[in-house]
Formats: structure tokens, sequence, C-alpha cells
């Protein structure tokens, strides 16, 4: 086949992180191991893309075996428009979050450990780009855990008291989720006989129809939502991210927060389309529960957010809560539901990138002080954090143009169906738009305000930080206002998925 | 189409213009203000060039998706509020010049005001719900800075309040663009509703439940009680920004949205005699009320007055909510006199503070005497603002009350009575003021004189608008039936 | 002759606003003589050759200022300017011991404006304006003496009469709808195919504008006002706020009572019924009130309560008889309380003295001005010749077709009975104070030319009005025909 070398590219773009967290071993200096993070994150936004552009003029998914051996011995992944968009997008913020954040990571590191930290990045990133690839499930456990233990060594960088209690709390919930997803996995492999998504499938659908198998079947979904509601810190699970992102650095909370998250929920998605079936999905009610919880999610979320007195705390409970949001499109059922939650995925991973790069910078700038009423006045020493952390805050809000007003736009839309459906997806969206509006607003005014006697910055924002921050609002307007085509994108993606 | 491209040129240049303004530093102010003034005054005249020279083509300024596009549009109704706004805020542009130099930070302060200018007059121009939508919420973002101008605890507190109330609003705002998305498409306003009868067909509980929630949303930019907190909260800001903008442009904007609403989305046939309609028509005549009494209880002047226009806003709300088209004319009426009317005031207020520093009722014995065009001017205003004959405020309220009593709602009785209640308690706190200003109790003599004619100017040309409007009110009258659909 | 109409309604204000700006009293005081001179002869001059109808401004198609003289209007008219150049007359003298003159002789033309306008306005929303005016214009004489129960009264005053107009108003919005026109037709101007089955509303609507045009004229509930802010004025203004302005309401009565609803439609009301309590309450406890009271001013500030409401009770009789009697009540009200009130000023100016048990002898001291008083007093009681038995007369004729106007005939007589009660003592104590009293110490204070002019000529007038009351009510029975 002609194209066969583009179908490779998934296959290279997981190989080329993972390598590059072994070759990061071998160097000796920080610095060069970002510049190879950098390179890597970058060449895979380049294949994504490549891949992207390709697979949706083909409008084609594909499985690509690793070295061609049929299941069930070979290792299978899968790409289709939906996967090459996130694993793009991803990439990309990646690469953003990364540069944005390197001072602080060269500055707050144990030193000699900057290294390990670059390896922990590129492992996470590997994971990330497998669990979206994966068309296996239990690769994509074994891909689950390499991100919780990478995840748990960003938590704990900074090598002090705090963000080691946190780390191991972070390590409890995450193994917790594991395991239960584990056993979920065990028992779906007694029940079909199968590890490849789309074999388990068949034989689900068969044995949902038959009506044998109801019980372990009910069992086996409650285990696998649960294990990755767990690991996506939807609400209540979400206990352990507001101490591991306050202790960890601004980088390493964003790709936390911003991107880890979302393969999770990348992974519940595939789940939903290619284990289980929208069938029995429905059948079991899973829906409906996932709505509840999202909405309580998107609430409580933004209650704790606007009780909490330190900004990086503040934002982790915003991703609490905006995972809410994502959960409740899952839980509105129809295709309208999906492809808002999946438009929603990346215009929260890439605000909340952004507000934890520009949240940092505005830390450094005064000072490393992380409350929110040590801002004051931080924007005017550092406009283009300012401007940015404005810019993130405003979408958070949901303000049109930009891109958390096009995903509520779509939640809204997509929940038409019933009556009762609607009124209560808008009322939450109401709701949680002034709580969001509540809690971002003070900050942003904070950050602008007069501060209290002369300050003078305490470090002053480099060349490649500005770059940064404008390439992070460009890919936000993008978000807001070209929204149609990344939304055919995915509804193309989400149609080939199931 | 080339006409109607132009059309966006008095929205984009500001807000462009504006946010020039925020990085580029002037050394000299004389040159900050040729520059402001050039700009305002262009943009005015630009934007009254389209209004009067366009046809009623909507122009499709680009679309997000097939449903949802950003479309502009000048229609009458657009023609109206846009003329309205420009004149004022050239006007106003200048009285800020002379009372901005206490104030201070006067660049940025004038870039946000340029920008409002341009969300206004987007505002104004939108052609459908969702780009009255964006620039409702535009509105909010760029008049923050203006309210917070200051930047100390209070305004700051006020900044809060503000957003908070203007997100609230939004959110409910937004629930109705949604329902307006589902059962009629995005489509270009009409006067009578856009909504699809089939659609509607079976979802007329629901659409009316929709209605009332987006309008009590706009109703927070109108000050409908209970959501009218933040407006005395906001008389922190500078004075240029309370007369124009809380007296003007951002909440007859929210009234602006009401009339889109009601007359040109959902359409009167859906809402007249619904209970909804009848809870509006009382909050609309509690926020009367309330506004009135709140006015007559509060000392400091400009907070007084910022009461006030709640109540007057209400009188807004209460003939639009009549859902007529009589009902709407009258709105249209007092919308424009209590525009100029509410304007003057606060720069009469404005002018007392800026050279007196005095803010209270109590402190201004016998003012009158030391600034007596200022007060002549208030005295106008006021009267105005009462209703007396031949004053502008009579003919508005005349229209609303003659159109209450036409519609024959039960309830528009009882509004015609409240307008009455609240006329007294308008002139007892508007006449209190000025007794106290030309009749002080014998000893007291507070001191100041007139400010120069940046600030006098503006008072004087709107004061006399005010008497040139009452005392030939036909062709405005005839404008307004037109868009309102009275031949 | 429009031009008379223009300049009964438009000296008045030219004159006011030089006045105004004059410094010299002397000057100033001959220019306001001369204007109100004239305005007497225009007057005059527009009474030969009445206007029927004068458009001076068109607002909008329902809406414009519109005069016109007819037979009620004349007798307001001429009545009024009378009143003004004596009280004016008076002023001159008084004003002395005041401050800012110029002030008040602007605000003093400028009524006389708003009221030229209300007694020659042709409809409602002309009506209105002037009576606003009325109201706004006059404030000024009631807060003039600036000191803290003037301004508190001025505004009590304001807004009572805010009120009340407003009230008015609130009816003029629901004629609109319900009428013809808003112009004044004599026997009603409803349209009678909408007002069938809205009867109860528009009689609702008809009480409320009595309520409200009745504040003015010191109706209960609507009263309160009127004790404390006619004494506060000076003197003349408290004279004319009392014999005039208060009557201003009661044309706003008749015009909405017999020009827009229409008696025939009202007789017989629920509307009609309250009103005439209302009415009959009023004088009762404005009498009771008086009685009570015992500072000077303020007796005869209730007193005016009392006796304007005879003549809202004549009025809502709603007969021929009952209109007669209201309308001479009126003018000789108008003169009895205006001689009262200036007569109390000239005590006040000269002696200081305030309360009525301060009176004994008094009529040693001012002989003149307390005969003045005697007779105006008199005729507030009603004992013939004098006018007020005349007026009485004719309304307790007017009365006896009504049952509740029985009832009326018999407040009449308690409250001149009360009447008496509390003008005749003052009198006598004048007059008469008693054996023991010292005369020695008293020292002659009687009232200079200026002063006693005006009340001289009141007197003349009020008498000679009492004697011959036949061509007032000659002119009258053309309008009675139109109007029954």
């Amino acid at each position: 086949m002609s194209i066969n070398w583009i179908h490779n590219f998934p296959f290279f773009s997981i190989f080329l992180a993972m390598l590059g967290g072994i070759l990061t071993a071998l160097l000796n200096d920080g610095k060069k191991a970002l510049r190879l993070n950098q390179l890597i994150t970058l060449i895979v936004a380049i294949l994504s893309l490549c891949l992207l552009l390709n697979v949706t003029a083909n409008n084609e998914s594909f499985t690509f075996m690793m070295g061609h051996f049929p299941a069930p011995w070979g290792n299978e992944l899968r790409a289709g428009p939906l996967e090459a968009l996130m694993a793009f997008v991803f990439s990309i913020l990646m690469f953003l979050t990364v540069t944005g954040g390197q001072r602080e990571i060269f500055s707050d590191v144990v030193s000699d450990k900057v290294k390990y930290f670059f390896i922990m990045i590129n492992l996470i990133f590997g994971s990330i780009l497998a669990l979206i690839y994966t068309n296996d499930v239990f690769t994509a456990y074994v891909f689950i855990e390499i991100n919780t233990i990478a995840s748990c060594a960003v938590v704990m960088a900074k090598g002090h008291g705090r963000s080691i209690i946190a780390s191991i709390h972070y390590l409890i919930m995450s193994s917790l989720g594991s395991g239960l997803f584990l056993i979920g996995l065990c028992l779906l492999y007694d029940i079909t006989g199968h590890l490849l998504m789309p074999n388990i499938q068949e034989q689900l659908i068969l044995l949902s129809r038959s009506g044998e198998y109801a019980l372990p079947l009910t069992v086996v979904c409650g285990l696998v939502f649960i294990g990755l509601a767990i690991k996506s810190a939807l609400f209540p699970f979400h206990t352990m991210l507001p101490n591991a992102y306050d202790n960890s650095t601004s980088a390493g909370a964003g790709i936390l927060s911003g991107l880890v998250l979302k393969s999770y929920i990348i992974l519940i998605l595939k789940f939903i389309f290619q284990v289980f079936s929208l069938e029995v999905i429905q059948a079991l009610k899973i829906e409906n529960v996932l709505f509840v919880f999202g909405i309580v999610g998107m609430i409580m979320g933004s209650i704790y957010a606007f009780r909490e007195v330190r900004i990086k705390k503040m934002l982790a409970y915003s991703s609490v809560a905006q995972i809410g949001y994502i959960f409740m499109g899952f839980g509105i059922g129809n295709m309208a539901g999906f492809t808002a939650s999946c438009f929603h995925i990346l215009a929260h991973a890439a605000t909340k990138t952004l507000l934890f790069v520009s949240a940092g910078s505005l830390i450094e700038t005064n000072g490393g002080k992380t409350g929110i009423r040590d801002l004051q006045g931080a924007g005017r020493l550092n406009p283009f954090a300012g401007v940015a952390y404005s810019v993130g805050a405003l979408s958070m809000v949901g303000i049109p143009l930009f891109a958390g007003f096009a995903s509520k736009y779509y939640f809204a839309l997509s929940a038409a169906g019933g009556k009762l459906q609607l009124s209560i997806v808008l009322t939450a969206l109401a709701v949680s738009m002034i709580l969001n509006a509540i809690y971002f607003i003070p900050t942003v005014i904070s950050i602008w305000s007069k501060p209290e006697g002369e300050i003078k910055p305490k470090a002053e924002p480099t060349f490649s930080f500005k770059c940064v921050c404008v390439a992070f609002m460009m890919i936000n307007f993008i978000l807001g206002i070209f929204f149609q085509p990344i939304i055919a994108v995915i509804e193309q993606g989400l149609r080939l998925l199931g | 189409m080339l006409d109607s491209v132009l059309t966006i040129i008095p929205v984009l240049f500001p807000v462009l213009t504006g946010a020039g303004l925020l990085t580029f530093r002037f050394k000299e102010r004389k040159t900050l203000y040729f520059w402001v003034a050039g700009i305002v005054v262009l943009n005015a005249l630009a934007a009254l060039l389209m209004i009067f020279t366009h046809g009623a083509e909507p122009f499709v300024l680009f679309s997000f998706t097939d449903t949802l596009a950003f479309v502009f549009r000048v229609d009458s109704l657009s023609a109206f509020f846009g003329t309205m706004v420009s004149i004022l805020w050239v006007l106003t542009t200048f009285y800020a010049f002379e009372y901005m130099k206490h104030e201070g930070h006067e660049q940025r302060f004038f870039a946000f005001f340029i920008m409002a200018f341009g969300v206004v007059l987007g505002l104004a121009f939108a052609g459908n719900m969702f780009t009255l939508y964006v620039f409702y919420e535009f509105l909010t973002l760029s008049t923050i800075p203006l309210v917070m101008h200051a930047m100390d605890g209070k305004a700051r507190h006020a900044g809060k309040t503000y957003i908070i109330y203007m997100m609230a609003g939004a959110s409910l705002a937004f629930i109705g663009f949604i329902f307006i998305c589902l059962y009629g498409g995005n489509e270009l306003f009409t006067l009578g509703g856009t909504l699809d009868p089939m659609l509607v067909k079976g979802n007329e509980e629901l659409l009316r439940f929709v209605f009332l929630l987006t309008f009590l949303g706009f109703g927070v930019k109108a000050a409908l009680f209970p959501f009218s907190h933040w407006l005395p909260a906001a008389s922190v800001a500078p004075t240029p920004v309370t007369a124009l903008l809380h007296a003007v442009a951002v909440v007859k904007s929210g009234i602006f949205a009401m009339i889109r609403l009601t007359y040109f989305s959902f359409g009167t046939e859906l809402i007249s005699g619904s209970w909804e309609q009848s809870f509006l028509l009382i909050l609309a005549m509690v926020t009367i009320l309330y506004g009135s009494i709140m006015a007559l209880r509060t000392p400091h002047i400009k907070r007084r007055f910022a009461y006030s226009t709640i109540s007057n806003l209400s009188y807004i709300i209460f003939g639009i909510l009549l859902c007529t088209p009589q009902g709407m004319s009258a709105a249209l009426l007092h919308l424009i006199y209590h525009a100029l009317i509410k304007i003057t005031l606060f720069f009469a207020a404005g002018a007392i503070l800026y050279k007196t520093h005095k803010e209270y009722i109590y402190e201004i014995g016998g003012l009158a005497r030391k600034m007596p065009i200022v007060f002549g001017c208030m005295a106008v205003a006021s009267f105005g603002l009462i209703g007396v004959p031949p004053f502008a405020g009579f003919f508005s309220k005349w229209a609303l009350a003659t159109a209450a009593v036409d519609s024959g709602n039960p309830l528009a009785y009882v509004g015609v009575m409240v307008l009455i209640l609240s006329a007294l308690l308008t002139a007892l706190y508007c006449i209190s003021l000025l007794v106290k200003a030309y009749f002080p109790p014998k000893g007291e003599q507070a001191d100041g004189h007139d400010p120069n004619w940046l600030m006098c100017a503006p008072l004087i040309i709107l004061s006399a608008a005010t008497i040139v409007v009452a005392l030939y009110p036909q062709p405005l009258l005839q404008a307004i039936n037109l868009i309102a659909g009275i031949s | 002759m429009e031009v008379l109409c223009l300049t009964a309604l438009f000296l008045p204000v030219l004159t006011g606003f030089i006045t105004g700006c004059l410094k010299q009293d002397k000057l100033r005081n001959s220019v306001v003589l001369i204007s109100l001179l004239m305005q007497v002869l225009v007057v005059l001059m527009l009474i030969m050759h009445p206007v029927s109808e004068f458009e001076l401004l068109r607002f909008t198609d329902s809406i414009a200022l519109v005069f016109g003289v007819d037979v009620i209007s004349m007798i307001f008219l001429l009545l009024i300017s009378v009143l003004w150049l004596m009280a004016a007359i008076y002023s001159f003298e008084y004003m002395k011991h005041e401050d800012h003159r110029p002030r008040y002789y602007l605000f003093y033309m400028l009524t006389l404006a708003a009221l030229m306008g209300l007694s020659m306005a042709k409809n409602l929303v002309t009506m209105y304006l002037c009576y606003e005016m009325m109201t706004l214009l006059s404030v000024p004489l009631v807060l003039h003496t600036q000191s803290k129960e003037a301004i508190s009264a001025g505004l009590k005053y304001l807004g009572y009469s805010v009120f009340g107009a407003g009230l008015g108003l609130l009816g003029i919005f629901f004629i609109n709808h319900f009428a013809a026109t808003l112009a004044f037709v004599p026997g009603g101007s409803l349209i009678p195919e909408l007002a069938v089955g809205n009867e109860n509303l528009l009689y609702t609507v008809y009480l409320l504008m009595m309520i409200g045009f009745g504040c003015k004229a010191g109706m209960f509930p609507l009263h309160a006002w009127l004790p404390a802010a006619h004494p506060i004025a000076p003197s003349p203004a408290s004279a004319l706020l009392s014999g005039v302005i208060t009557k201003g309401g009661v044309l706003a009565i008749i015009r909405v009572t017999y020009f827009v609803f229409g008696a025939s439609f009202l007789q017989g009301s629920f509307a009609q019924t309250i009103c005439l309590g209302l009415a009959i309450f009023t004088i009762f406890m404005g009498s009771m009130l008086a009685y009570k009271e015992k500072v000077l001013k303020k007796r005869l500030a209730y007193s005016t309560v009392s006796q304007v409401s005879y003549v809202l009770f004549a009025l809502f009789l709603m007969t021929p008889l009952g209109l007669i009697g209201a309308i001479l009540q009126i003018i000789y009200h108008a003169l009895a309380k205006n001689m009262l009130f200036l007569s109390a000023g000239s005590i006040i100016y000269k002696t200081g003295l305030k309360r009525v048990d301060e009176y004994k002898g008094l009529g040693k001291q001012m002989p003149f001005v307390m005969i003045i008083f005697t007779i105006a007093s008199l005729s507030l009681i009603g004992i013939p010749p004098l006018g007020g038995f005349v007026s009485k007369w004719y309304i307790a004729q007017g009365a006896f077709s009504n049952p509740l106007g029985l009832l009326g005939i018999a407040v009449l007589m308690i409250s001149a009975l009360l009447t008496a009660g509390y003008t005749l003592p003052i009198i006598i104590d004048a007059f008469f104070p008693g054996s023991a009293f010292n005369y020695k110490k008293l020292k002659k204070k009687d009232v200079n030319i200026l002063m006693g002019l005006p009340l001289g000529i009141l007197a003349v007038i009020l008498i000679v009005c009492g004697l011959f009351p036949k061509p007032i009510m000659d002119s009258l029975t053309l309008l009675l025909s139109a109007l029954f």
C-alpha cells in the first residue's frame, strides 16, 4: 500500500517518546535534556499533524499491528482522526508547557535531578500517546502504570517534605484506581477471553444480547469506570489533586492536569466506544451515573475552588469542575454530547496548561508566594503572563470567542433531546459559569491591581516565555473561533470509532 | 454589499485603537487628548454616517458554524440606539477630559472608554442573538477597568460586585440564547419574533419560562430588582463612567437586549397574557418603587442618582413588558429622555464633586448661588425627571401610562398608579436636593464655582437638548413609532 | 383676541423676571404695581372679548397647550388678578421685614402666570401643566423664610401637591382612553360605548382624581400639608395660598366633574357618595381643628380646610343650585380669607403677636384692621347680608335633593356655629377686653395706607358682592343649561 508508511506514525511517536526517556538518562546536562524533550515533542506534533491530515482526508481509521503479528499474540495500535487530533494538540501543549515553565523547572527542581525530571516528562508523554493510540486493554494498563509512576515522580520533583507527602497521596489514590482497573480487566478477560478491544466488544455484545453474565458484566463495568474515574479525578475522587499540583512545578502541574487526566478520559471514551459499545453502556445505565457525577463535580469543584486561597490549588479544583463538564457530556449519551466532551478535552487542556504556566510565571515574578493575595500587581510587572492568565480565566468562565465558550455552547446544544436533561444541563452550565466567574475574576483583578508599595519584579520573563504566552493565547482563540472544523474532525473521529 | 461591510468599522475601529492606546504611551496630556478626541469624534461620525446611509442589509462578518454567525445589521432600532450612544459619547469624552485630570491614569481610562464605545455600537448593530450576546459579554469586560479605575479597596470591591452580577446575568442570558438557537435558529432579528411556530407548538410553557429567565438575565444590566445592587455600588467609578455607562450605555444595553428579546426574538404573541409577563411586570413595579424610595433615603448625591436610574430603568422595562407596539414606543421614548436627563444630572453631580469635593446633599447648602450653571442644568434635568410638563419626562410618562391603559391589562392599571407614586418620590428626592442648594437654611453657604467650559459645555448642550426634545417631541415620536411598527 | 390671552399668560412671567433682577425696592414695587394693574386691565378686556380657543403649542398629536375663556375662567381670572393686585400692594409694606425680596416677587409673579394659565386651560393636559407649575412655583413662597420649619413645610407641601396632581394625572391617562377628547366639553366627554361595562373603573378613577385634586383644596385625606404650609409663608403669600391657590384645586375639580365626566354620568354613583362624605367630614374636621387651634394663622388655615370643603360639598351635589352656591362660595371665601390673613399679617407685622389669647384690647390699638377682620369673619360665618350667607343659602338649597345632602346641611349648621366659635372670641377680646383691662399701656399702631388700602378695597368688594350676587348668577345661567 502506498500510504502504509504513514500508518507507522503512531508507533513512531510512542517509540520516540520512550526512546527520549532512555536517551535522556545518558545525558549529563539538564539543558540538553530539555532540548531533547522539546525536539521530540515537536517531531511528534509534526508526525501527528501529518497523520491527522491524512486520516481526515481519507476518512479512515486503521489498526496497526506491531511487528505485523496478528492477535492474540501481537499488540495493536489504532488511529483515526480523533486520536490523531488529540495527539497533535497534546504534543503541542506539551511543548509549550515545558518551554514556558522551564525556568521554574531549573530553579525549583533539585539541581542534579533535573535530568530525571525530563525522563519522567518523556515517559509521561509516551504513555499519554500510548493511551491515546492503544487498541489493547492490557497495553493500556501497562501505560497507565507507567504514567502513574512518572506522574508521582513529577509531583515529587521539588523534593521538599510537602511534595513528598503529596506524591504519596497521589500514588495511593492512583494505585487504587489502577488496581480496580486491573481487576476489571481480569474479569473482562475471564468473561470474553480477549484483550484486544474489537474482539472484546464482539463478545460483549453477544453476551449482553444473550443475557448471560449479566452480573459480572455490571461488576466489570463498575470496576473499569470507577478505576478510570479515580485516575481522572472525577469528583469525589479528586482529593489527591490540590496538594499534588500546589507542590509540583507549574509545568508539571499543567501537564498533569491538562494532559495526564485527559489521557484517562480518552481511555474511558475508547472503552465506551470500542469495548463496551454504546448499546451495552446504555443497557447498564452507566451514562446516567456519569451524568450525575459530572454535574455534581462541576458544581462541587467550583465551590471548593471558590473557598481556596492558593492559586495553584484553586486551579486544581477548577480542573475537578472541568472534568465534571466532560463527564456530564459523556452522560448526555448522544453523539453530540461525546463531541462536546471531546472538544472540551482539548479546550480545557489548552486553557489549563496556559493557566498553570502563566500562574507559575506570575508567582515567580512576585517572589514565589502562591497565595492569591500575594499576587497583587504581578500582572503589571509581568504583562505577558498577566494577559495570558486573564485570557485563560475568561475562557474558563466561558466568554464568547474564547475556547471555553465553544465547548459550553456545544454542551448546551447536545442536551436538546429531553426537556429535563436540557434544563438540568443548562442550569448546571449557568450556575457553573457564575461560580467560575466568582473565583476566577477576583484573581484576575488581584493580579492587575496596584501592588502595595513599590515591588520590583523578582524575575524578568524570558523571550521564549513571551512567545509561549502568545502561542497559548492563539490556540485558545483558534479553539474559540474556528471551532467548526475541529468539531467536524471530532465527529468524523467518533463516527469511525464506533 | 460594500455598504454593509462598512457597518463594522465603527465597531472595530475603536476596539482596535483602544487596544493600541493601552500599549502606546503618550508623554503629553495634550497629545493624548488630541488623539482621543479625534478617535471618538471620527468614530461617532462614522457611526452616524453608517446609520443614515445604510441599507438594512445584513453583513456576515464570520460564520463559526452553519448556524452560528457574527452578523451585523443596522435596522431602525439599531439606528436609534446607535445615534443616541454616538452623540452622548462625544459629549462625555469632552467632559471627561477635564474631569479625569484629578483621577489620574487617563490613558488607561480613555483606552477602555474608547473600546467600550465600539462594543456598545457592536451591540446596537448586532443582527442576531449570538452577536448581541457576544457584545453583551464584552461590554462587561471592557467596562470593568473603568469601574475599578481608582483600584483602591472600595473600587475593587465594587468591581467584583459588578462582575459577579454581570456574569450571573450573562449566564441566564446564555440559557435564552441556547433556546433561541434551538427553537428558531439564530435568525436575523425581525419585529414579531423569530421562533419557528412549528417547533414552538407544544413547548409554549417551557419557552415562556425561558423567556422569564433570559429577561431576568438581561435585567441584571438593566438593574431590575433584586439584581440592582451593583449599580449604586458602581458609583465609585469616575463620574463620566457613572454618567455615560451606568446611566446610558451599559444599563440601556440591557434594555436594548430586552427589547430585542421581547419584540424581535420571542415575539410578543407568545408572552402576552402569560403569568411570566405578570410576574415581570410586578417585578418592574417593585423596582420602580424600590429605586425611588432608596434614592430618597440616600444622601450621597451620585448614589441617589444611581438609585433613581434603577427606578427609571424599570419605567422602560414596564413599557417593554406591556407587549404592545405602544408600550415599546413609550419605552424607547423614555429610554432617550432618561438618557439625556440622567447624564446631565450625573455631569452636574460630577462637576460639584470635581470643584468642591462635596458628595453629600447636606454639604451643598447654598451652592447654587456659587455654581449657577451647574445647578441650573441640574434643575432643568430634575424637572424633566419628575415629569413636570412641559419638561421631557412628562411625555414619556404620558406615553407609558397611556400605553398601559390602552393595553387593558389590569396589572398595567396598577402600574400607572406605581408610576404616579414614583413621580411623587422623584419629586421629593430631586427637589429636596434643589431646595438645599437654592434655599439653604439660614447661615449655610458652601463654597465653590462653576467649572470651565469643557465641563460646562456638555452640561448646557445636554440640558438644552432635554428642553428641545420636550418642546418638539413630534419628530422623535414619529421615528420611534416607526420602529415599533405603529403606522 | 389671542394677543390678550398671550399677554395675560406672559406679562407676569416677563415682569417676574424683570423684578427678579431689580435691586431697588421702590423701582421694583412700581414695576410690580404697574404690571398687576395692567393685568387686571387685560383680564377685563379678555372678559369683554373672550377667546374661545387658542392653541399655543402642539407637542404631539394628542398633547397640546390650548387656552380659552369661558364663564368659569372669567370668574377665576378676575378674582385672581384682583386679589393678586391687592396682596401685592400689601406686600410692598409687609415684605420690608423679610429678606430675599427680588426672589419673592419673581415667584409671586410666576405663580400668577401659572394661575392665569390654569384658569384659561382648555384641556386636561394644559390644566395639569399649569397645575404642576402652580405647585412648583409657589413652593419658594412657602419656604421663603428658609427656616427649618419653613423648608420642611415647603417640602411637605410639595410632596402632597405632587402626589395629588399625580392622582389627577392618573385619571387623565384613563380619560385619554375612555374619552373622545382631552378638551373640556360642557356636560362631559366620555364615549358612552367605551364607558359601558367599565363604570366601576371610571368611578374609581374619578374618586382618585377627586382625592388628588382635593389635596390642593385641603380635602381629607390629603389635607395635612395645609395647616403646616399656609401659615409659615409671609402673610400676603399665606393669603393667596389659602384664598386663591386652594381654589386651583377646586377649579380642577369643576373641570373634571362637569366638563369631563359629566354630572349625569356621576349622579348617584358610589364615587359621588364617597366624595360627599369626604367633603362633609372635612368641613366638620376643619372647623373643629380651627376651634382648638390657638395660633391665629394656623387657625385660619384650618378654617380654610373647612370653608373650601363647603365648595367641594356643593360641587359634589351635582345640582345647578349647588354649583351656583359653590361659585359664590369660592368668591366670598377667597375675599374673606384674604382679608383675614392680611389682617393677621398686619397684626404680626405691627405687634408680633401670633396667638389668639394675646389679642386683648387690640381693637383699640388697630381699630381699622380689627374692623376688617370682623367683616371678614361675619362673612365666613354666614351672617346676612354679607356674602357668606348667600352662598350657603344656595348650597343648602342644592343639598335638599340628595339624601347625604341633608346630613351636609346639618354639618353646615354645626360648622357655622364653630366658625362663630373660632372667630368671634377674637373680636370680642379685641374690642371688649373686659373692665379689668389696662388701656393706658396701649399705643395706636394701626397700619399705614399701603397695607390699609388693600384691606379696605377687599372689604368693599366683599360687601358689594354680598349685596348684589345677581350679576354673577346671571352669567352662570347659560353655562348651567349646558352642564345639566
